[in-house]
């Protein structure tokens, strides 16, 4: 039953859920290639990552990790929707910790990043590192934040 | 005859890695899923996994770990 109302509620505001992003107007849509940029840098800097997905601010993936990138895009819009649902206000982030791994979703200047860590991941540096992901994709002058220092190894 | 100050340097580390190591031991232990939702203005709000809402969380999030799999290795 929990499914259906997931895809229900999937295709009832799959394109809802990404136009009341807090700050939706980005200037122009970032390219697919920088997409790709970010990506790898927010990669490089989560040591935890699985995987990981940008969606533009339709909900399209813009770049994503794994062999099936298409469906980072419709999965980030159902957690989307259903978070959208919970209080019936857009959320800004999303961290759902499970046996299995941890979800992280954010909502940035248009854009939305969505990764999955393993367990116990730190989430504020997590959810800060994605968010600056997002500033700085969403930025006209978009280069790599901080050149490529790696978390990895550190603490 | 008093310890060298090196070994009481020493032991102090040991002693703040063993903290750290049971907090994170303890953490491991205690630690429960959950879901949390971040509003604008700083405002969150936990979903509790039983509730309609938390299980619908629960669900979109199984499927996103699903499609990320299991980590590279290297």
């Amino acid at each position: 039953m929990t499914t259906v109302t997931i895809q229900e509620a999937r295709a009832r505001v799959t394109v809802g859920s990404f136009s009341q992003m807090p700050d939706a107007a980005a200037a122009a849509p970032p390219s697919g290639e920088a997409a790709e940029v970010a990506l790898e840098f927010l990669t490089e800097m989560s040591p935890d990552l699985r995987g990981a997905a940008i969606l533009g601010s339709g909900g399209e993936v813009l770049a994503g990790t794994g062999e099936e990138p298409e469906r980072w895009g419709e999965d980030a819009a159902a957690l989307f929707a259903v978070a959208d649902e919970a209080e019936g206000v857009p959320v800004e982030q999303v961290h759902i910790a499970t046996e299995q791994g941890e979800v992280f979703a954010v909502r940035n200047a248009g854009l939305a990043a969505v990764t999955v860590t393993d367990r116990f991941a730190l989430a504020s540096l997590m959810l800060f590192d994605m968010r600056s992901t997002l500033r700085q994709l969403a930025s006209p002058n978009f280069g790599p934040p901080g050149g490529t220092k790696s978390r990895k190894g550190e603490g | 005859m008093p310890p060298k100050p090196h070994r009481v340097l020493l032991e102090r580390v040991s002693v703040y890695a063993d903290e750290a190591a049971a907090f994170m031991r303890r953490r491991r232990v205690a630690r429960r899923p959950f879901a949390r939702l971040y509003y604008p203005h700083g405002r969150s709000a936990d979903h509790a996994q039983d509730s309609r809402s938390g299980a619908e969380l629960f669900v979109a999030a199984g499927r996103l770990i699903e499609v990320a799999g299991k980590k590279q290795k290297g």
